[in-house]
């Protein structure tokens, strides 16, 4: 069963997400802010990262910087959830080093079509 | 020099000059010759007179010469004492001997020693002397001798001189006189004529007039300057005026100037202050986004899974209305990315994504996307697409949206009717167009609602949007979009029986003119959509100095390029960034080149991405056996590759189903523009 790592400060999106994505079978483990993202990415080492972007004691934008020039963590998928729509985010997203990104409200379907071809992609290489 | 000091005296002294010299000569001329004819007359008269007294002397002495009495002789010769002039007198004898003399006491000169032969009177040395043959009966007794002095001649004649001086003098002043108050007929005229020419000179007074004296050359003479000085007078005043009005002129325009100036600055601070307002608006707008995109988030994303969880159980009945919650957050959402579009329009950061796709399949597929709409108010829809319409280029998100909007319109305010959508392409000013019209039976709008129809929030009613719902958007959007690719949107309604809304596009819709492109080379990440109106090159190359070089001149020629360091980076990317074009190097570390073609051309999501193989190893037929669309001997010339991307770009959509490879020596084809 493939480990997905949320980290979201929205207490509701969160448990919402969490939810969801237990429905379609995954086991999701949840971070409340960047300092605990951190710390489960490295101890448990999920196969995908669901990352918001705006989170309190380090931002999603750090924290993804931080993992990718990780040696222990630069492997594991990230993808992107942002409620700024702006091309700029986009941009920025793959710029930091995201694999995917999207935007909130989340298109479940779509979000979880993402998921899937990241960790397939993950399994090939 | 003493002429030309004569030449330039004042008119009225050369005036008293000629006529003083004139007279004076003429006074000199007189006196002199009458002068002259006077002392040469009474000379004759003095000759004469010596003559008569010489004559009676000698009568007298006759007798006494002829008796030899001496005594009586000397006698009748000194009686000559009470003549003044007589100066001396002697009698000589036959013998030519003195006989008898007198000689007055200061006389100098001396008696002639021996008379001469004959008679005669003549001038000798300021003296007057006769000799005169002295006889008795016709017999000659001697010679009489007498001398006289000038005294007589010469005093009259200073007296005559004495006189003509006193009578030039006074005939000299005379004329001066006269001169002095005659000159002035002449000279007066021109000196009050030089005195008029002074102050019209010096005090640029035109008003003046020289006084006209008498009706002589001068009077024409001041006739004439006065009638230049009223012409120079009109001329004066006519200038005047002209100034004055020039110079109010000028005011008038430096007034202008400085109000316009200041207008202008005006105008850029109010500028600059709404551009800061509208910088304002669009980070509140992508803030307020970002708030109500959470919450949203939570409300769509809780009723979804309700409604599947309720499916789960099997309790239908509560189905309903958790649609009905997911329903209103899909609108509020709709609204939020509406106004987030807007904003982005209006802070002009909304660009282009340009591609070429197939018209009539996107268009087939919009229609059937809608068939459920269509069919909620029982409505029908009809298309026409009249003849091939071929490849659009243009941004088709943004073409399908506005398609969207037009399509939600009509659907929304027409019941039980027909809705048709005719596309053509057409020509219009040496370009090509794509001319789309949706056509409804609906509501109709009013002239003066079509006229605020496109302006934001503008929906044609204000009821309209409590029975009919709607963002009143997304005409304004759609109008922007269609501007923004540089085409219209134009609506023909009547109230009650429907409208149509034509859409006009340029079927190859050209970029905005894009600032000038600076290379952007990122050796291990990735930019997207800085540039999204510029194609992406993606360069895959282990050699960082290739990477560089043609990341540089692809950049210069107006592509967007991405670079990749080797075949896994390289992947990755084409699939995130779905390149335009890809430029392949063979030999690379990890996966080479061929295992990198093999692979893009095994993914059916790539396979359509022509690649060029860029490489030193020559082995072209393997290339294009294993896919490849072009190939290229290392060192690449600029131009080629340049062309070579040119050709490619515009088959990329084509280039699923047909992957035909382009040789370098084609080049003649037509290029597809790229500004």
């Amino acid at each position: 069963v493939p480990t997905i790592l949320l980290v979201e400060d929205n207490e509701m999106n969160r448990d919402m997400l969490t939810r969801r994505l237990e429905r379609k079978g995954y086991q999701v483990i949840a971070a409340h802010d960047g300092g605990q993202g951190h710390e489960l990415a490295h101890a448990q080492s999920p196969d995908l990262i669901l990352m918001d972007i705006s989170l309190p004691v380090m931002n999603g934008w750090e924290l993804t910087r931080r993992l990718k020039s990780d040696e222990a963590t630069k492997h594991i998928p990230i993808i992107a959830l942002t409620a700024h729509a702006l091309a700029t985010d986009r941009a920025r997203a793959f710029e930091i080093g995201c694999d995917e990104y999207d935007t909130k409200p989340v298109d479940f379907a779509r979000l979880q079509g993402k998921i899937e071809s990241l960790l397939a992609e993950k399994k090939t290489s | 020099m003493k002429l030309l000091r004569l030449v330039n005296l004042s008119i009225k002294r050369k005036l008293m000059l000629i006529t003083m010299l004139t007279s004076i000569a003429a006074l000199v001329l007189f006196s002199a010759s009458f002068l002259l004819y006077d002392l040469i007359s009474f000379r004759h008269s003095l000759s004469a007179d010596l003559a008569t007294q010489a004559e009676i002397i000698g009568y007298n002495s006759a007798a006494a010469m002829t008796f030899k009495d001496e005594a009586a002789a000397t006698v009748t010769l000194t009686a000559l004492k009470a003549k003044e002039d007589i100066t001396a007198a002697a009698l000589y004898g036959p013998d030519g001997k003195i006989f008898a003399s007198y000689v007055r006491a200061n006389n100098k000169s001396s008696l002639p020693s021996n008379p001469p032969p004959i008679d005669g009177i003549h001038f000798k040395k300021g003296y007057l002397e006769v000799f005169h043959a002295v006889s008795l009966d016709g017999e000659p007794v001697g010679t009489l001798f007498v001398q006289s002095d000038m005294s007589q001649w010469s005093s009259r004649a200073k007296r005559y001189a004495t006189l003509l001086v006193i009578f030039m003098l006074i005939s000299g002043l005379l004329a001066l006189a006269i001169a002095s108050k005659l000159q002035g007929l002449i000279s007066r005229p021109i000196l009050r004529l030089e005195d008029t020419m002074r102050m019209v000179s010096v005090k640029r007074n035109y008003e003046v007039r020289a006084l006209k004296f008498y009706d002589d050359e001068i009077g024409k003479l001041i006739d004439g300057f006065n009638a230049m000085l009223a012409e120079i007078q009109q001329r004066d005043t006519a200038l005047q005026s002209a100034n004055v009005e020039l110079r109010s002129r000028t005011q008038e325009l430096e007034s202008e100037i400085s109000q316009r100036k200041q207008a202008q600055e005006e105008l850029l601070n109010a500028k600059r202050i709404a551009e800061d307002a509208s910088r304002a608006k669009s980070a509140f707008l992508a803030n307020m986004s970002h708030e109500l995109r959470t919450p949203l988030n939570a409300i769509i994303g809780y009723s979804e899974m309700i409604e599947e969880e309720i499916q789960d159980t099997g309790h239908f009945q509560n189905v309903q209305d958790v649609k009905k919650i997911q329903s209103a957050g899909r609108h509020l959402l709709a609204l939020i990315n509406d106004v987030l579009d807007l904003s982005k329009i209006e802070a002009g950061k909304m660009g282009l994504h340009l591609e070429s796709f197939d018209l009539a399949q996107m268009i087939q597929e919009l229609a059937s996307a809608f068939q459920p709409t269509i069919a909620k108010n029982f409505n029908t829809l009809e298309l026409d697409l009249s003849g091939d319409l071929g490849l659009m280029r243009a941004d088709v998100t943004k073409v399908r949206q506005i398609l969207f909007n037009l399509l939600s319109n009509a659907c929304k305010f027409t019941n039980h009717g027909a809705i048709s959508m005719r596309i053509a392409r057409t020509e219009m000013n040496h370009r090509q167009w794509i001319e789309f019209g949706v056509r409804d039976t609906g509501i109709g709008i009013s002239e003066e609602q079509q006229g605020k129809l496109f302006n934001e929030f503008a929906q044609a009613d204000v009821s309209i949007a409590r029975k009919y719902g709607g963002t009143g958007l997304g005409l304004a959007i759609s109008h922007r979009f269609a501007k923004l690719m540089g085409g219209n949107i134009s609506v023909d309604s009547d109230l009650g029986k429907g409208s149509v809304f034509t859409l006009l596009l340029p079927a190859e819709v050209n970029a905005e003119p894009s600032e000038p492109v600076k290379p952007t080379v990122h050796e291990n990440v990735a930019v997207l959509e800085s540039k999204p109106q510029a194609d992406t090159i993606l360069v895959i190359d282990d050699d960082p100095a290739v990477r560089d070089l043609m990341s540089r001149f692809l950049t210069k020629s107006g592509f967007h390029v991405v670079a990749a360091a080797d075949g896994e980076q390289g992947l990755k990317l084409a699939k995130r960034l779905r390149p335009r074009v890809i430029t392949l190097d063979v030999v690379m570390p990890g996966i080479d080149g061929w295992g990198v073609l093999r692979r893009l051309k095994a993914d059916s999501e790539l396979a359509g991405i022509p690649v060029i193989m860029v490489t030193i190893v020559d082995n072209a037929v393997a290339a294009l056996n294993l896919g490849a669309s072009s190939y290229l001997v290392k060192p690449v010339d600029r131009d080629v590759l340049t062309d070579l991307i040119q050709r490619h770009r515009g088959n990329h959509i084509s280039a699923n189903s047909q992957d035909v490879p382009v040789s370098v020596s084609v080049s003649s084809e037509e290029e597809p523009s790229c500004t």
